[in-house]
C-alpha cells in the first residue's frame, strides 16, 4: 500500500505540463518627438571667374552640394526643404541678381530651381517620416554685365514638417 | 484484521503524501518585475542610434527543487501609436547576472530570459534597448511585455 502511495505521488509531481506563476505584464512606452535635421556637404559655394564667352555658365568649385534631410513628422504629413537668398549677390554697390544662380537636382524628391531673395524656393518634398539624400548642382549665369568685384550672398535652407 | 489496518494506514499515507505534493507544487515559484511600466527616452537618431530604457528589476524565487525553471519574455505586439508601428525586432535586452540570465532580441514569441535548475531566489537587472530611427513617425508608442516564470 505504501508503494502505491509513492507511485501516485511520483505521478502527481512528475506531470510534464509546464506550470508557472501568473504572467507579469510590463508596459513599455516610447515618445517619438516631431523633429527635423539637415546636413550639407559644404557651408560655402564658390564660383570661379571665367570668360563669359567661353563659359556662360559657372559651376561651383565645391561641386554638387550633397544634402541629407531627415524628418520625423506625424504620419501622412510632408516635409519641405526650401532655399532662399538673403539678398542679391553684392560687391559694394554692384549687384548680381540672385536669380542668376540656378540648380539642377538629383535624388528622390529633390527638384531643380532658381534662387530668389524674395521667395523661398522648394528644394525637395518628402512624405514623413524618413531620411532623404540628394544633391544640388549650382550654376551661375556668367555675363559681361557684371562689374569687377568679389560678390557674396547668404543662402538659407529651411526644412519644415507640419 | 492486521491486513485491513495496514490498508487504512496505507490509504491515509497516500492522501497525506498527495496533499503535501499539491501544496509543494503551488508554492514552487514567484516572479516580480518592477516597475510595471518603463519608457524609452525620446532621442535624436543621429546622436542616439540606440536608446536604453531604465533597468527593470526582476525578483524571482523557485522552490521545490525542479529539474529546470525558465523565465521568458515576449511582446504582445509591436510598439504601436495609432496606425504607426515599430517592429519588436528593433528591441533587445541585456541582463545581469549572466548566467542564469542572457541577452536577446524581443519577439512576439516567448524568448528565454533566464533558465536554471533547482531552487533559486535572487534579483536580476534587465535593460531593454530600442534601435532608434528617422523612419519612426512622431507619436506616443506603447506595448505590453509579458514575463513568465515556468517550472515543470
Amino acid at each position: 500500500v505504501v508503494g502505491t502511495a509513492v507511485a501516485l505521488l511520483a505521478a502527481t509531481v512528475g506531470v510534464p505540463a509546464a506550470q508557472g506563476v501568473a504572467p507579469m505584464p510590463v508596459t513599455a512606452t516610447f515618445v517619438v518627438e516631431q523633429r527635423v535635421a539637415l546636413t550639407l556637404s559644404s557651408a560655402t559655394l564658390t564660383f570661379p571667374d571665367a570668360n563669359p564667352e567661353t563659359q556662360p555658365q559657372l559651376g561651383a568649385l565645391e561641386g554638387p552640394l550633397t544634402i541629407r534631410a531627415r524628418a520625423a513628422g506625424q504620419p501622412g504629413t510632408t516635409a519641405v526643404l526650401t532655399l532662399q537668398a538673403s539678398d542679391d549677390l553684392r560687391s559694394g554697390l554692384d549687384v548680381i541678381p540672385a536669380g542668376a544662380i540656378t540648380w539642377t537636382a538629383s535624388g528622390p524628391g529633390f527638384v531643380p530651381g532658381t534662387l530668389s531673395s524674395t521667395t523661398a524656393q522648394t528644394v525637395g518634398t518628402w512624405a514623413t517620416p524618413g531620411q532623404h539624400v540628394g544633391a544640388q548642382t549650382f550654376l551661375l549665369a556668367n555675363s559681361w554685365q557684371y562689374a569687377v568685384g568679389s560678390y557674396s550672398v547668404r543662402l538659407t535652407y529651411t526644412l519644415v514638417t507640419p | 484484521m492486521n491486513a485491513m489496518s495496514g490498508n487504512r494506514i496505507g490509504l491515509l499515507s497516500c492522501f497525506l503524501l498527495l496533499g503535501c505534493a499539491s501544496v509543494a507544487s503551488a508554492q514552487r515559484s514567484a516572479l516580480e518585475v518592477t516597475p510595471a511600466a518603463f519608457s524609452f527616452p525620446s532621442a535624436d537618431p543621429d546622436t542616439t542610434p540606440v536608446i536604453d530604457a531604465p533597468p527593470l528589476q526582476v525578483h524571482y524565487r523557485v522552490t521545490g527543487n525542479p529539474a529546470q525553471w525558465m523565465i521568458t519574455v515576449r511582446a504582445q505586439d509591436a510598439l504601436t501609436s495609432g496606425m504607426s508601428t515599430i517592429d519588436v525586432s528593433n528591441e533587445s535586452w541585456t541582463a545581469t547576472p549572466a548566467p542564469p540570465f542572457n541577452s536577446g532580441t524581443l519577439s512576439t514569441m516567448d524568448q528565454t530570459l533566464a533558465q536554471g535548475t533547482g531552487n533559486a531566489h535572487a534579483f536580476a537587472s534587465v535593460t531593454f534597448s530600442l534601435r532608434n530611427s528617422w523612419n519612426y513617425s512622431a507619436g506616443t508608442y506603447s506595448q505590453t511585455l509579458i514575463f513568465t516564470l515556468v517550472t515543470p
